[in-house]
């Protein structure tokens, strides 16, 4: 387990200087959409994996249809299956695409709120097509009113374009890590390319070809593509902004900068040999120094390539293949039923937006500010409104507040990666992994806290508050950083609450 | 003259289109290679097309019954690196 390593520099320090406020990073920071042209906006705006907006409203699911692979990358175990893991590459029932078709349909039935289906895996989808298209065919035609989507790590891309864009399928996801072939023989052991296994430089360069050719392929066709990295550090890290400048060159509209996983309990080559993960400030510092040239993601969970319900919730348990079997769904019901949701949702939705856009109008007007920027942490279960208690949050969502207005940075989980033992790994309480998570937050915004974790809180330096209860998130935070502004609180430098975590 | 699919086998199904010589079968609780049919792709590929994909070391043996990929081979893993790993993870 790492611990966040403590900067000598704040993190927010260097903001203004790299330029990350010349993106959509300032204001009330609406989102990441804000610089999109409003074509690509109309597309993803009900996509929760795309806008960070509509992850507070509409869910996801994945169906594992996909199991072979035809490289391999060093922070991927294909052994896996846990039912516990919550991370890309692990599922626990393989389907037929008759299964995924048949789940996919019920899930859509009972969680109207899901609006988008995506292969992920657990392997590389296209490196299953027969399976892979088999299900978006069905899909496409049974149930219409979902989008569907599919993530690659990119070598069987350009051969799949063309099918791809007679599925309707308006939105891919390539994997692309580096575009430096030294690079990527430290990230992809070994790819399998023309009846061969390829190592070292040589794979790697063919891997990063396929991928820069299979994303000019289809922004020519006219497909919506995103781009994933992993940012592993002292391997990519310092690499991935040039990652970044290259595929927005290229035409990608989003770039999810994610951080690497690594246990060595998942017996990955990165998890076993001791790479570690980034730190939340390592992330958020990559994601701000690259916001200046490309729209930044920051809201990913990196599920489970069978995750189901909105991000950061799994509810894969209720619509196991067992359970579908029983239930008779009647589809062209469930679309009306679904359409009428979708409709008011997005009429919440835009109200809000408009709201917001006001608030930030009116921030404008008033005094600026002159106090230095904070973290808060926020337990929220959807719909843009601080609705959870403190003890109930399995995430925190973190924004950041300041002169310019409140801005999301990312998610941190409240609970370890493997779920099934609270004392697992270093045998601290759930409690105490929770606060050290929230390290870098001054305050956390919940609609309750208990006593214990009340104080607890308040002696790692995280001001609890539950005052704002079903009140809208950016709103809350920026009452609170006025306070916090009010009290005198923020003339100091933030080291003192960074070093008590 | 065949290779043979072992229990490390996940089930991942890469192997089973690439076989030239449709050898290869979905099988529980593993895949399984019917020796009937395999060549070893003699005459279709210098190279075992099953191997050449199989993610996972030591799945596939050949008809001398070692593993065409040792381990460490795929992953990078030294195999000693990986016994350590696996103590220190029991001993907790």
């Amino acid at each position: 387990m790492q611990l966040p390593v403590l900067n000598d520099t704040p993190a927010h320090a260097e903001h203004g200087a790299k330029g990350g406020c010349a993106a959509s990073s300032c204001g009330t920071t609406e989102n990441q959409m804000d610089t999109l042209p409003d074509s690509i906006r109309e597309k993803v705006q009900n996509h929760p994996c795309y806008s960070e907006d509509a992850h507070h409203y509409f869910a996801r699911m994945h169906v594992a249809v996909a199991p072979a692979c035809n490289i391999q990358c060093h922070y991927c175990n294909r052994k896996y299956d846990c039912a516990n893991e919550s991370r890309p590459g692990v599922v626990s029932e393989l389907l037929t695409p008759d299964q995924a078709v048949k789940k996919t349909m019920a899930v859509a039935a009972n969680i109207p709120q899901m609006t988008v289906l995506g292969i992920a895996g657990p392997g590389d989808p296209l490196a299953n097509p027969e399976r892979t298209f088999e299900t978006f065919r069905r899909l496409s035609q049974e149930a219409p009113d979902i989008k569907l989507c599919v993530s690659t790590n990119g070598l069987a891309l350009p051969d799949a374009v063309e099918e791809l864009s007679k599925h309707n399928i308006d939105h891919v996801t390539i994997t692309i890590n580096c575009v430096d072939p030294e690079v990527g023989a430290k990230i992809y052991p070994w790819i399998f390319w023309k009846n061969k296994r390829i190592k070292g430089i040589k794979g790697a360069k063919i891997l990063i070809e396929q991928q820069q050719k299979g994303l000019e392929m289809l922004i020519a066709k006219g497909i919506l593509v995103k781009v994933n990295s992993v940012m592993i550090p002292g391997v990519n890290d310092k690499h991935l902004a040039e990652v970044s400048k290259a595929v927005k060159s290229k035409g990608a509209f989003l770039h999810n900068v994610m951080p690497l996983i690594s246990e060595a309990e998942h017996g990955t080559f990165y998890g076993v040999m001791g790479q570690r993960g980034p730190t939340p400030d390592e992330l958020q510092d990559l994601q701000d120094s690259c916001s200046g040239d490309m729209n930044m993601m920051r809201h990913c969970r990196q599920c489970r390539a069978d995750a189901v319900g909105m991000l950061g919730e799994d509810r894969g348990d209720e619509f196991t293949l067992d359970k579908i079997e029983d239930m008779e769904i009647d589809y062209q019901a469930a679309m009306e039923k679904r359409a009428v949701i979708h409709q008011a949702i997005q009429a919440e939705m835009d109200s809000k937006r408009l709201e917001k856009a006001e608030k930030a109008q009116q921030l404008k007007q008033e005094p600026k500010l002159t106090t230095r920027p904070v973290l808060m942490a926020v337990a929220t279960s959807g719909q843009g409104v601080i609705n959870l208690h403190f003890g109930h949050a399995k995430e925190f969502l973190i924004y950041e507040a300041s002169p310019d207005g409140v801005r999301f940075i990312s998610h941190r989980k409240a609970d370890q990666y493997c779920g099934g033992d609270t004392t697992c790994g270093d045998g601290e309480s759930t409690l105490q992994v929770t606060i050290r998570a929230l390290a870098g937050c001054e305050a956390v915004l919940c609609s309750k806290v208990g006593y214990e974790p009340w104080e607890m809180l308040e002696a790692a330096g995280i001001a609890p508050n539950g005052e704002h209860a079903m009140e809208p998130i950016e709103e809350a935070v920026m009452a609170v950083y006025k306070e916090m502004a009010a009290a005198g609180k923020l003339d100091a430098t933030p080291e003192a609450a960074r070093a008590t975590a | 003259m065949a290779v043979k699919i072992i229990e490390s086998c996940v089930n991942c199904f890469a192997c089973e289109p690439v076989c030239p010589s449709n050898a290869i079968y979905e099988a529980k609780p593993h895949f399984l290679v019917d020796p009937k049919k395999c060549t070893e792709c003699e005459g279709d590929f210098p190279v075992f097309q099953c191997a050449s994909i199989c993610p996972i070391e030591g799945a596939i043996l050949d008809s001398f019954g070692l593993a065409i990929n040792p381990p460490g081979s795929l992953t990078g893993i030294p195999p000693e690196k990986m016994a350590e790993a696996m103590a220190e993870l029991q001993a907790h």
